[in-house]
């Protein structure tokens, strides 16, 4: 028997107040970390992670935010996500998370979220019946307008989106919400310019210097922040999808191929360093036809001014069969 | 059931522009043309799929009666174009029954309506040309990426199925661009132009074929204009509406020109024959 859905959007649960979203865009730091080692990390990406977006993982948590439930699913991932906070809580509150997210599709350059607090509801066009969330967070504005400067300094095309009737998609607030569920960090968003994901083979280069403008600008205003690539990996999935979305008995690699080439990037990545792996990145791009094309996770390593470092994969796993991975890189 | 007339049309918002460039104009007013023959039909309802609904999973169906709103583009909310009025009359029980033609070829429809819901840039665009005082109704379904041509030719044929199970006298629309040299700065209106001059040349050519009712040949050389000049969803949406059965004879190219570096044309078929209310139908 078919389905129709039908549920009306609602008022906000937890609306806060402008006011209270300007409060939390002040920075902010807890326990956990000295002092004195935070403020050595001002004006620096201390941390970055690859921080897939799937709506299903927001859908399975059921957060009072999103007004679908769910009996949960794609465990291993959410507890990649629970590692990712742990650890991020113990090197002590991020002044800003950074994200860049592949659904936020602009067609004529790179643009920054300046609004100083989106909100509203984020009924999600492919994925409505798993993600209808209302969405209230402050922006970090001086900085967003510092990586506006910067990239266009760089010779970017940048744009900033100050119109608050832009809704926030799905990739942003499902990176966004997974790494900090308490939403009590400023944001700032960047869009992902569709040219490299649909019109052209992998040309990745504007993402990194994209990276290196938003490393600037983090270094500028001194800020402590913490940057999101908010891509998934392998992206060959399911064209239909069960009546129950988080049956688990139907999520698997789409196939052995797609997974080969997920762990071919993941075990480079966890060897390191990062500058070795663009060509790794590229050769999974074609042979899976990766997510990564939109261009998060080379923004994310530029960003973090391509460190010596190996990444920590904490969790992988598939959703409708693409290859998702949380995985952290640590600035030395 | 009659399939009244078809229809191809651009979705670039920049054909409401306040201060248009030539070209959007052009469009724009030919796709306002299309919208006056199309009432003049009096179709009891429009099938539409628009390339910018893109969806993954299955093919969408939209069954809100009456979805309403303000559109603000994720990239042209700069401009006064970037942001569209809607009100838009849906005719949902030919969409439900487009939806079970669709499961009855084994494919997967998906069923929505949300308040809310993401109405997209290009379907608020076309209706707004087409249809400004909202005397037509339509049934819509999506793009998917994954699709293939033959698939969105069987979700075009669910559609006339659908129709005429209704009984219904319709006429088919795709909202599509053509080739997708999109111009990576932003311009003034005057200097805009096709990408390049190899892209305009696939884009005439298809345009030629169209015109000389030549569908066949068009659809194919569809996946290497798809290669060769980035063509909007590798041009499924002549697939979509061929599968509809809708592209009988030569075809009315009203208009063609660049929207931001890329190929856009108003092309229109329509049955000899086609009735209105008043003529007999047999």
């Amino acid at each position: 028997m078919p389905r129709v859905f039908h549920v009306p959007a609602g008022t906000v649960r937890s609306r806060r107040s402008a006011a209270a979203a300007a409060d939390r865009a002040t920075p902010c730091r807890e326990a956990g970390h000295s002092a004195d080692a935070q403020q050595d990390d001002r004006g620096r990406v201390v941390a970055g992670y690859l921080a897939p977006h799937p709506p299903h993982l927001i859908y399975a948590e059921n957060p009072p935010q999103n007004e679908p439930r769910s009996t949960g699913g794609w465990e291993v991932l959410r507890w990649g996500y629970e590692e990712l906070r742990r650890r991020m809580a113990a090197r002590g509150k991020p002044d800003v998370l950074i994200v860049h997210a592949p659904h936020w599709i602009t067609m004529v350059g790179h643009h920054v979220n300046a609004v100083p607090n989106p909100r509203g509801v984020s009924v999600e066009p492919i994925f409505p019946h798993l993600l209808r969330y209302h969405y209230d967070f402050a922006t970090d504005v001086p900085l967003a307008e510092a990586i506006a400067e910067e990239g266009s300094r760089l010779g970017l095309v940048m744009s900033l989106m100050r119109d608050p009737d832009v809704r926030v998609d799905y990739a942003t607030i499902g990176a966004l919400h997974l790494t900090n569920p308490a939403w009590d960090i400023p944001v700032v968003s960047l869009s992902a310019n569709n040219n490299p994901y649909f019109y052209s083979s992998a040309s990745l280069e504007q993402m990194a210097t994209l990276g290196e403008a938003t490393r600037r600008a983090v270094e500028r205003t001194g800020r402590r922040a913490v940057v999101l690539g908010s891509n998934s990996l392998s992206h060959l999935h399911w064209d239909v999808e069960p009546d129950v979305p988080e049956d688990m008995a139907r999520e698997h690699p789409y196939n052995d191929a797609q997974y080969k080439g997920d762990m071919r990037l993941l075990d480079a990545i966890r060897r390191g360093p990062t500058r070795a792996l663009p060509p790794v990145i590229e050769e999974h791009i074609a042979t899976t036809s990766a997510e990564t094309k939109a261009g998060s996770l080379t923004w994310l390593l530029a960003a973090l001014g391509w460190p010596d470092v190996g990444g920590d994969v904490l969790a992988y796993g598939t959703v409708i069969g693409t290859g998702n991975a949380v995985v952290e890189w640590v600035a030395p | 059931m009659t399939l009244l007339a078809a229809a191809f049309v651009p979705g670039m918002p920049h054909l409401l522009a306040r201060s248009p460039a030539p070209s959007w104009r052009r469009l724009a007013d030919a796709t306002r043309e299309v919208g006056v023959r199309l009432r003049r039909l009096e179709p009891d309802a429009v099938l539409l799929m628009s390339t910018q609904w893109f969806t993954v999973l299955g093919h969408q169906l939209q069954l809100d009666p009456n979805p309403r709103g303000r559109r603000t583009d994720e990239n042209w909310y700069a401009y006064d174009y970037g942001h569209i009025a809607y009100d838009l009359r849906m005719d949902s029980d030919l969409a439900a029954c487009w939806a079970e033609e669709i499961e009855a070829e084994q494919m997967q429809a998906r069923r929505t309506r949300y308040d809310g819901f993401p109405i997209d840039t290009g379907t608020v665009t076309a209706s707004a040309l087409l249809d400004p005082d909202r005397r037509l109704r339509y049934a819509q379904v999506s793009c998917n990426l994954y699709a293939d041509a033959a698939a969105m030719a069987r979700v075009g044929a669910a559609g006339r199925k659908a129709a005429s199970r209704s009984g219904k006298r319709v006429a088919v629309i795709a909202v599509s661009g053509l080739s997708s040299g999109l111009i990576q700065r932003w311009i003034r209106p005057e200097e805009d132009a096709i990408a390049t001059s190899a892209y305009e040349e696939w884009d005439r050519r298809i345009l030629d074929l169209l015109a000389g009712g030549r569908v066949d040949d068009a659809l194919a050389i569809r996946t290497e204009y798809g290669e060769q000049a980035l063509a909007d969803s590798q041009l499924r949406a002549l697939a979509f509406l061929h599968g509809a059965d809708a592209l009988t004879g030569p075809a009315d190219v009203l208009a063609y020109g660049p929207v931001w570096g890329t190929g856009n044309a108003v092309v229109y078929w329509q049955p000899e024959a086609a009735p209105t209310r008043e003529s007999p139908q047999h």
